[in-house]
This record gives C-alpha cells, structure tokens and sequence, in this order.
C-alpha cells in the first residue's frame, strides 16, 4: 500500500507540475486510484482532519471567493488604483511603486489571483495612458501580490493549509508574518528601480492623460460598497476575535458570505461565478493523496529522514525548509508543495522542545512557500494569471523574462527572512 | 438571393474597412485572401470590440473612468493595423453557402456561426453575400 500511494502521488505531482493533463484531473484521478485500490477509504479520506479532506480550507476559501466576488462588483478596488496613479502625478516610478503597494496590501486579505485580476486592467489601462510597456508593472505587481500574500492567514491558500495543519491563528499570522512581509515589502521597494531599470521613460505630454481619469466614476454602487465595508469589518473581527469568539476561520467566512449575500442583494449566478470549483476540488483530491501517504507512515518516514539530516538541530532545521520551499515553490505550483509538506512540518514540530522553534517552522515553511512562488513564471498562479492577461492586451511576458526577475527577487526575499527567522526565533527569543 | 458586397483582403488598411462598413451602414465585410478567395467574415461587432482595449473588456468600470477625450481616442487602435489583426485570433468556421441553398440552410448557418451575413459562392467564386436582413425580407416576403 505505501508503494502505491507514493507511485500515485509521484504519477500525479508529475502531471500536475507539467501541466500534461489539468491539474483537477491529476488531483480528482489520484484520489480515486488511491481509493478504488483501498489504500485510503471513505473515513480516511472524508472524515478525517489529518488523513483526508481539510474542509476548514475548502470552506474559508469558498467563503472568501464569494466575499470578494461582491467585494469587486463595488469598483474600489479600481477607485484607489487610480487615485494612487494620479496621486504619482504621472511618474512611471510612483506609480509603480503605488500600484505595488496597492497589490501588496490587497493580496493580504484577498487571495492572489483575485488581486492581480484586479489590478491588472487598471495597471494596462495607466500605461496605456503614459504610453509606456506595462511589462514591468505587471511583474512588480504580482511579485508584491506574493509577497504581499504572506502576511496574513487568508492572503495566500498556502498560508491557510499551514494555519488549518498547525493550528495557529490569523493573529499568530499577524504577530509574526506581517512583520516580515513588511520588511520584505520596504526592501522591495528600494530594490524596484534597479530591478526594472530603463522602464520608467515617459512623454511629459501623456502625464495629463492619467490625472484626466476621473476614479469616482468607477464606484457605482455606494450602497453597496457600505454594505461589503461593514461585512468585511465584521469579518475581520472574527478572524481576529478568535479567542473571544471561538469560531474557526471558515466558520467566519462562510457567515461573512452568508450575510453579505443576504443584505446586497447580488444575484446568486453573480456571486456563484467567481468561485473557483476547479480550485476547491484540486485542493480535495491533493488533501485526499497526501492524507494517504499520511495514513501509510510515508509522511512519518520523511519527517524522521528530515530530522536525522539536520540532527536535531532547529536552527538547521529552519533554514533548510525555508531554502528548500524557496526552490521547490518557484518549481511547481506552492500550493500541492505546502498541502505535502505541512505533514511533515507537523511531524518535526513535535520533535521541537522549544515551542517557538517549532513555530519556526510553520514561519519557515510559509515564508519560503509564499515567496519562492515568485521565482518562475509558474510559481504561482497569480504569475500564470498575470501573464495570460499581458499576452492577451498583446505585451507577452516570456518565460525566461519573468523568471530572470524572479529570481533575483525570490533570492533577495529568501536573504531578508532567514536572518529575520534566525534573530527572533533563535538569537531574541 | 445573393447581392453584391464589398470584399476586403487581410492586407487592407483596418481604417478603410472600418470606413466601409461606417459610410454604407455594412453588418460586416467578406474577407479574401491572397487569390481572391473567401476566407472569413469580419462582422461590424468584430471591429468594435476591437476598439475596446482588453482591460475594459475585463473590467468594464473602467470604461466609465475615460473622459469624453481620453474615450474617443479608441479609434486610434486602428492605426497601422490591417484586417488580419482585427480578425479572432483562433479561427472560426466561414459562414459560407452555395448559390442554390435554401433560405433556411442560409439561416441556419447564419444562426449557427452568429454571423450576420454569409458569402455565397459559385465553383469556389464570391458571387455576393446575404446579410441577416436580406434573408429576412425574403423570409417575410414569402408570406
């Protein structure tokens, strides 16, 4: 049994990682081999928190992709972006790096491919305007959509597989997440014109183009922007008020959604159109394979061979997860990488005498995960995303194009957290 | 059943199609290639949406945030480009009937492809075209 759950898992993480048949099709397709062989059955795979399905993932996501399908019907999102574009007075640079900003601060409470759907067609429509390659806007964006996604438990599906695995709560995430993103975000930002040298060259005559965008047009529905305002300061306060309230984050998010669905009035196909259901049954059928090598002692076996390899050692422990998810994130899609290792994360955890060594871990693990999405152009799927929008406004984005500046970025944000890991987890704790 | 229509070649100016089908009120133009045979149909509603840049397309707000000035420079799309460009990029059946089809063979090719008009040829030659309110006046002149 334990051969053929790793046979199927490789079969499957293969197909996924190249793209040779869907990714829904090779997650759903190795969940059913798995369970047609019995090497996993319906208890394990549906009934079990550690073995099957984590539908506390499944369910904040759903409910999450519901808020912000009405969230995005209010036009706010396109309001501040092009505030922010005229507030830049029409310099490339500025705007840049407020559009980043924007895309960061967004893709911490809004998932990454949904920010940058955002972003993008208001970024085309600013260059289109100053008459400049919306190439390097789009790249910045998404990379500060990565990194931005880290800070919090809800800015990245990674992130929530690791809460709902380990247990920790969106103000664990806050208390040592956000910090570091915000580092990461500062250093980006003085790293920006350097990075994307050569592309900030505009005709002074196009600036008056953009400060003629008029952004109040773009809200036209204040009623409704009220409404998701109010849904979303509850929202937050539950995820936040967690000890207070007892409720789980998917718990929150689905009465988040409920309540907004109730008092906006939004027709059902509207807000049941931007829910991802190919995403939501990828992630049951790759909960239903690794909870088969969870069940089969081969998540066991890693984790021991990870603790033999770095001999107990925490500090070693750390940086090697955080390296190896940098590299590994940039190579196939984070979030099959983060659902597989979060096993292996928790075995090693339980080793840890010190409970923030342990928590080192999940950091590390988050961190790498988060920011290693933004090494190629298929690290991620807001990378994917923002490049299929750039080639359809005709400014492809090439493979190696993408991943010359990912690189230096992944390598640059990678270098910030280790020594941030190592200072408050090991030098100050 | 066929009448005359203006032809385009791939290679024609997108501004002059553009003021064709403006000037004579057209619903689309039949495109040629290189020997003069029909290669597809370029329905007017083809070159309008070519004049909506892709990121009004995915989030149509954002056509409202253009001032009157800013918006009708739209056209300048159309500038240094020809009618290959503006044709879909993945290639779509040619609404093309015999000369001795039937009104309703006409109209279910019509309906199929969502094409408001077709090309009727002859041994391979554009004898003209029909448009959506030609067969139409046939339909209810048969009545």
């Amino acid at each position: 049994m334990t051969v053929i759950a790793v046979v199927v898992f490789v079969v499957a993480y293969v197909l996924i990682a190249t793209e040779w048949t869907h990714k829904l099709l090779a997650a759903l397709g190795g969940a059913a081999v798995l369970l047609a062989l019995g090497v996993t059955d319906a208890e394990h795979a549906f009934y079990s928190h550690d073995t099957g399905i984590d539908w506390d993932v499944i369910f904040l996501l759903l409910g999450m992709m519901i808020i912000v399908g009405i969230l995005r019907r209010t036009g706010v999102f396109e309001y501040v972006a092009i505030w922010a574009a005229k507030r830049a007075k029409g310099s490339p640079l500025r705007v840049m790096i407020l559009l980043t900003l924007i895309t960061a601060v967004a893709s911490a409470f809004l998932d990454n491919v949904t920010t940058v759907l955002l972003i993008a067609p208001v970024t085309l429509l600013v260059c289109d305007r100053l008459g400049i390659n919306p190439v390097p806007f789009l790249i910045a964006e998404v990379m500060a959509s990565n990194i931005g996604g880290a800070a919090t438990l809800i800015g990245d599906p990674p992130n929530i597989i690791i809460a709902s695995r380990s247990g920790l709560t969106f103000n664990d995430f806050l208390l040592h997440m956000t910090p570091l993103v915000v580092i990461e975000l500062i250093v980006f930002t003085l790293v920006l014109p350097r990075l994307f040298k050569g592309s900030f060259d505009v005709d002074p005559d196009r600036v008056e183009n953009v400060l003629r965008l008029n952004e109040r047009e773009a809200i036209q529905d204040p009623r409704l922007l009220i409404k998701c305002g109010s849904v979303l300061v509850v929202v937050f306060t539950g995820f936040i008020g967690h000890s207070l309230f007892h409720l789980a984050p998917s718990v929150v998010a689905l009465l988040g959604a409920g309540l907004l669905v109730l008092i906006s009035g939004v027709p059902t196909k509207d807000y049941m159109t931007s829910v991802e259901w190919q995403t939501l049954l990828f992630f049951a059928g790759l909960f239903v394979m690794v909870g088969a090598l969870v069940k089969t002692g081969v998540i066991g076996n890693l984790a021991d061979q990870v603790g033999q390899a770095t001999n107990g050692k925490p500090l070693l422990a750390v940086m090697l997860i955080l390296f190896v998810s940098a590299v590994l994130s940039g190579i196939v899609d984070n979030i099959p990488y983060v659902a597989t290792m979060s096993p292996v994360v928790l075995e090693l955890t339980k080793s840890m005498h010190d409970p923030a060594h342990a928590n080192a871990l999940w950091w590390a693990l988050a961190a790498g995960a988060d920011f290693g999405g933004n090494a190629t152009a298929v690290g991620a799927s807001a990378n994917v995303v923002a490049i299929g929008i750039a080639l359809r406004a005709g400014n492809p984005i090439t493979f190696w194009e993408f991943t010359r500046k990912g690189v230096v970025m992944t390598a640059i944000t990678i270098a910030v957290a280790a020594p941030y890991l190592w200072l408050r987890y090991f030098v100050l704790s | 059943m066929a009448e005359a229509f203006p032809v385009v070649s791939l290679d024609t100016d997108a501004r002059d199609a553009a003021e064709l089908l403006a000037s004579r009120r057209l619903p689309g133009l039949i495109v040629v290639d290189e020997k003069g045979r029909p290669h597809s149909v370029l329905p007017a509603s083809q070159v309008v949406r070519f004049l909506v840049p892709t990121y009004v397309q995915d989030d149509p707000s954002l056509a409202r945030v253009m001032d009157e000035p800013l918006a009708d420079q739209v056209a300048d799309r159309l500038a240094g480009v020809t009618v290959r460009k503006l044709l879909p990029r993945e290639p779509v059946e040619l609404p093309v009937v015999n000369h001795d089809d039937t009104v309703i063979e006409v109209a279910a090719i019509m309906a199929r492809l969502r094409c408001p008009l077709v090309a009727v040829v002859k041994d391979g030659e554009i004898l003209g075209a029909i448009t959506a309110s030609r067969l139409l006046e046939l339909v209810v002149a048969a009545h």
